[in-house]
């Protein structure tokens, strides 16, 4: 990783301004967490939007067919502030393939909740949850 | 495996005693909270503008919360984590919920509105106006993240939506045939000793007070109380809705601190757009 991109990701991770409280509806209604899946996709299009970020990849399936598939994440906050949002900072750039961890979703439409991504560049940004009262 | 769910019983359970027994909970920004950052904020002088008020201009979203942590190995890889109960986007939420139904604090309907209630609670997926992306409105947005006090007029920012409301000093009301019906109401704010009160009505039907279902006519009134102590805020506001609710409802004060950072600031918040609903398989929501 280059300096560059570590000191543009280390000033953005201590801006003090705190996150809004939004209200939000259980994952657990839309993805199934017993469904871990992952894929290799084009990037299409990313949605920074609230209260989710939706991230949108071309995949091509066994038959050879490239479906549309759309991943939920967290909000676009902590995603920017990680610099993710910048492409020249070593954030996402359409049009390049991704591989994508995720949930599937229960209706069995082509999306799911992302857990992580690898990039092109071997790097893995991990967005998951950790125990707070683990320690 | 029982003994790990009896210990993540237990946590619940201690989280809603908690609640219930804390009668002045310390929130910054509504995430959390530092006692002992508060305590020494309030000991330093409470600045006062030329009329002798105490001078509420500031940036209050102090205290350290509400920052993303992002770690990064020396490999590059960032990992962006989020805090649930062994780690379980359930349990994140699920407990979310629970914490909300069983706050003690509530408003306390008249009867003939208790299934209305029950009803939008049990389909807040669908019913709860902030969901599909409508404003929490007043009071249920809280407290303003940024306060810029004139003699005249007070400026409340809110990083939620990007929202603003402007304040009258001693302003009065329109006559309420003129009252358009809004999210954030009319609202007019006065000294009482040392005390900010905002006094706001004209409202719309469509806003919440709270999560678990918690809705309100056009009646509403709501008194928003503001004393600064040194750098830190406290902020009260109490719900009247003669209409639906058996007596006023006071909601969960909230403790703000100055952020005194020089490079705090307020981040442009994107919009938002409901893509859920139409997946969504159960009712679950937290």
């Amino acid at each position: 990783m280059s300096q560059r991109f570590r000191r543009a990701l280390m000033a953005l991770v201590f801006i003090s301004a705190a996150l809004p409280v939004l209200a939000h509806h259980a994952v657990q209604a839309q993805f199934d967490f017993d469904k871990p899946i992952q894929l290799k996709g084009t990037l299409a299009k990313i949605e920074w939007v609230n209260p989710h970020s939706y991230f949108y990849f071309d995949v091509t399936d066994s038959k050879g067919e490239v479906k549309r598939w759309a991943f939920e994440s967290t909000g676009p906050g902590g995603l920017r502030k990680a610099g993710l949002s910048r492409a020249a900072r070593g954030g996402f750039k359409v049009g390049d393939t991704y591989s994508i961890h995720g949930f599937a979703s229960r209706d069995g439409t082509t999306s799911g909740f992302v857990t992580a991504f690898g990039f092109p560049d071997g790097r893995l940004v991990t967005i998951w949850f950790g125990d707070p009262n683990a320690n | 495996m029982r003994t790990k769910a009896l210990a993540a019983g237990i946590s619940v359970v201690a989280l809603a005693l908690a609640y219930w027994t804390v009668p002045v909970r310390l929130v910054a920004q509504g995430i959390g909270g530092d006692t002992a950052a508060a305590q020494a904020a309030g000991k330093v002088p409470t600045p006062h503008t030329g009329d002798g008020h105490p001078d509420l201009t500031g940036l209050w979203n102090g205290g350290g919360n509400g920052n993303v942590n992002v770690v990064i190995d020396e490999k590059g890889n960032v990992h962006i984590p989020l805090n649930s109960r062994e780690t379980s986007p359930v349990n994140f939420e699920r407990d979310s919920g629970i914490r909300q139904r069983a706050d003690s604090n509530r408003p306390i309907y008249k009867r003939q509105f208790w299934s209305k209630v029950e009803y939008l609670d049990e389909n807040g997926n669908a019913e709860d106006p902030t969901f599909s992306c409508m404003p929490a409105g007043v009071p249920r947005m809280g407290p303003p993240q940024k306060i810029i006090q004139l003699p005249n007029e007070l400026i409340f920012l809110y990083q939620t939506k990007n929202t603003y409301r402007l304040i009258p000093i001693n302003g009065k009301h329109p006559p309420a045939d003129e009252l358009e019906g809004t999210w954030n109401g009319d609202s007019v704010a006065y000294w009482e000793g040392d005390t900010m009160v905002i006094d706001s009505i004209g409202f719309n039907d469509f806003g919440w007070l709270g999560w678990p279902g918690y809705f309100h006519s056009e009646d509403l009134h709501v008194i928003e109380r503001l004393r600064r102590v040194g750098n830190v805020l406290n902020y009260q506001a109490t719900a009247e809705d003669t209409t639906v609710l058996m007596k006023p409802w006071l909601l969960n004060p909230r403790t703000l601190l100055l952020n005194t950072d020089p490079k705090g600031t307020l981040l442009e918040e994107l919009p938002c757009a409901e893509r859920s609903l139409q997946h969504m398989t159960t009712k679950e929501r937290g």
